[in-house]
């Protein structure tokens, strides 16, 4: 994965009414659309059926505790992802020969790593919890892994012999040298396989789920009680442009752009 | 160090030092295969609950004596070769159109980062309920993962294409239509690029997943099928398949056509990785 000069314009400079219009729009149009065509609503049922499930959900507090789940999952199979492949990606990427040998079983398992082992996981873990927290692993796992051996890999050899030649060895090399140079490569790796992740997430609770955001919006399908499918896309898309913000763009301002290995 | 090493050219050198890499990566492949082989015994399960390669190999051989494999293969393909050019021609049209007014641009900015944040994971439910299961939930799902990560950066191309540049066009007399096509696409191709290949990669695990609900044939079924089925070394066949796929789409689609336009041009430019 390159590692480019990061452009980011921002978009955000505007009379903050100006975003909402396009909201207000769509719901003017989901508000008008059975006054005008006729279909059956289980197709789309109307926005006050929909509100007045968020209501209940929140009052009753089902949706706190399905979200609640969720974003724990996430957060188990996060950690344990990469409290796994980090370690394990410095100690291969510190040999170069074990690096070259491991790189394309990396990044092929990378490529496969997520929804597809959901099947397999059934088998493995059975429906439900474990399941889920193994597939989000093993996507946040091989993703970290290859990007944590790439990064090192990445560190430019004149930036050992200088650390090297001024007598840094073992740790203090670990430290002041390989977990620096690497950790924009790894914090990249971790933002987008937590997008792989987390449509894992929600795909894995689909399937192999017994509760959470996924397993509420698909099970909804088969009772064609849509008011059900339609909340849980909202709150999948409201929670994820929250994580988005919030974990990461934090987490990059603190570490990356302060030592000013990405430019914005 | 023997003399012909030393008389080499440098261009023999990288391209030694490249198959040197090449073999160490093939050692790579047979030590998994190997340590895999050898766990089996020890681990002492099941083989549909832990198949050993010469399993998966077998199982290989017969989906493709079948013919199975051939037709799940060519029809994965197909999904993906119609709805991932589908996105991206769409989002690249929309992105300009919404682009060339600054208003409406910013006003849905939000609308779409949050239809982009319901990933398409999440729509493939209400696509059940509108369109049943089949082709055209698949191909929606695949069509939207792409659109909007091109359309965003698309986007974000034109509102940056150097200002400069269209004003000396226009007073040289260039029409609107010679605008677009001379200054405002070619600079926001790096930020095209940069989206098709963020939504290919999405849209490659999205068909595995579709399929996997919605679809009879496919790689994405044959993961399923064989795990529910017990036949696990098939769902091993589809994994090992699936990863090749995507090795093959990157290899040689995605880095000609980024070599071909963003690196030629000297442009890289990281647009959002959502």
């Amino acid at each position: 994965m390159r590692m480019p000069m990061k452009m980011r314009v921002n978009l955000i400079e505007r009379p903050p009414m100006l975003g909402a219009i396009p909201f207000i729009a769509v719901l003017a149009g989901w508000w008008l659309l059975p006054r005008v065509l006729d279909y059956p609503e289980y197709m789309l049922p109307p926005i006050a059926t929909v509100l007045d499930l968020a209501l209940e959900s929140i009052r009753d507090g089902s949706l706190a505790r399905q979200i609640g789940v969720s974003l724990l999952r996430l957060a188990a199979g996060f950690f344990a992802g990469i409290a796994l492949a980090v370690p394990l990606g410095l100690a291969i990427a510190l040999n170069r020969h074990v690096a070259d040998i491991f790189r394309p079983v990396l990044s092929f398992l990378q490529s496969i790593a997520g929804i597809a082992w959901v099947p397999l996981a059934i088998i493995w873990f059975g429906v439900g919890v474990g399941s889920v927290v193994f597939v989000i692993a093993n996507t946040i796992f091989f993703a970290s892994i290859y990007n944590t051996v790439t990064g090192v890999q990445a560190i430019p050899t004149a930036l050992h012999r200088a650390v090297r030649s001024h007598g840094g060895h073992g740790a203090g090399l670990l430290f002041n040298l390989i977990l620096p140079g690497a950790l924009a490569q790894i914090l990249l790796g971790m933002r987008t396989s937590l997008a792989y992740g987390w449509r894992a997430l929600v795909a894995a609770e689909m399937i192999a789920g017994t509760s959470g955001l996924g397993y509420m919006t698909m099970e909804a399908v088969q009772w064609q009680r849509t008011e059900t499918v339609i909340l849980g896309m909202i709150v999948i898309g409201a929670l994820w442009m929250l994580l988005d913000r919030l974990v990461f763009t934090a987490i990059e301002r603190r570490t990356v752009m302060r030592w000013g290995l990405l430019q914005r | 160090m023997n003399e012909s090493a030393v008389l080499r050219s440098p261009h023999a050198w990288a391209l030694s030092r490249k198959r040197a890499r090449a073999l160490k990566g093939a050692l790579g492949v047979l030590l998994l295969l190997f340590l895999w082989q050898a766990s089996v015994p020890m681990v002492g399960l099941e083989p549909y609950f832990y198949p050993a390669p010469v399993d998966v190999a077998r199982a290989f051989v017969d989906l493709c004596a079948k013919g199975i494999l051939p037709v799940y293969i060519a029809d994965s393909i197909g999904r993906y070769a119609v709805g991932v050019p589908l996105g991206a021609v769409l989002g690249i049209v929309a992105g300009v159109l919404i682009g060339l007014n600054r208003t409406i641009a910013e006003a849905l900015s939000p609308l779409l980062r949050f239809l982009f944040a319901i990933v398409e994971v999440a729509w493939i439910p209400i696509f059940v309920i509108w369109f049943g299961y089949g082709f055209t939930t698949i191909l929606l799902a695949l069509v939207y993962v792409v659109f909007f990560p091109v359309l965003y950066n698309t986007l974000l191309g034109v509102r940056t294409a150097p200002q400069i540049l269209v004003n000396a066009l226009r007073s040289l007399g260039a029409s609107r239509w010679q605008v677009l096509t001379l200054v405002i696409l070619p600079a926001s191709l790096p930020g095209i690029i940069t989206g098709l290949r963020v939504g290919a990669g999405f849209a490659f695990r999205g068909l595995v997943f579709a399929e996997i609900i919605a679809a009879k044939t496919g790689i994405g079924y044959l993961i399923f099928e064989g795990a529910q089925t017990q036949q696990t070394a098939r769902t091993i066949v589809g994994m090992i398949l699936m990863g090749l796929m995507w090795l093959t789409i990157d290899q040689f689609y995605l880095r000609p056509i980024e070599r071909a336009t963003v690196q030629r041009w000297g442009l890289t430019v990281e647009a959002e990785q959502r």
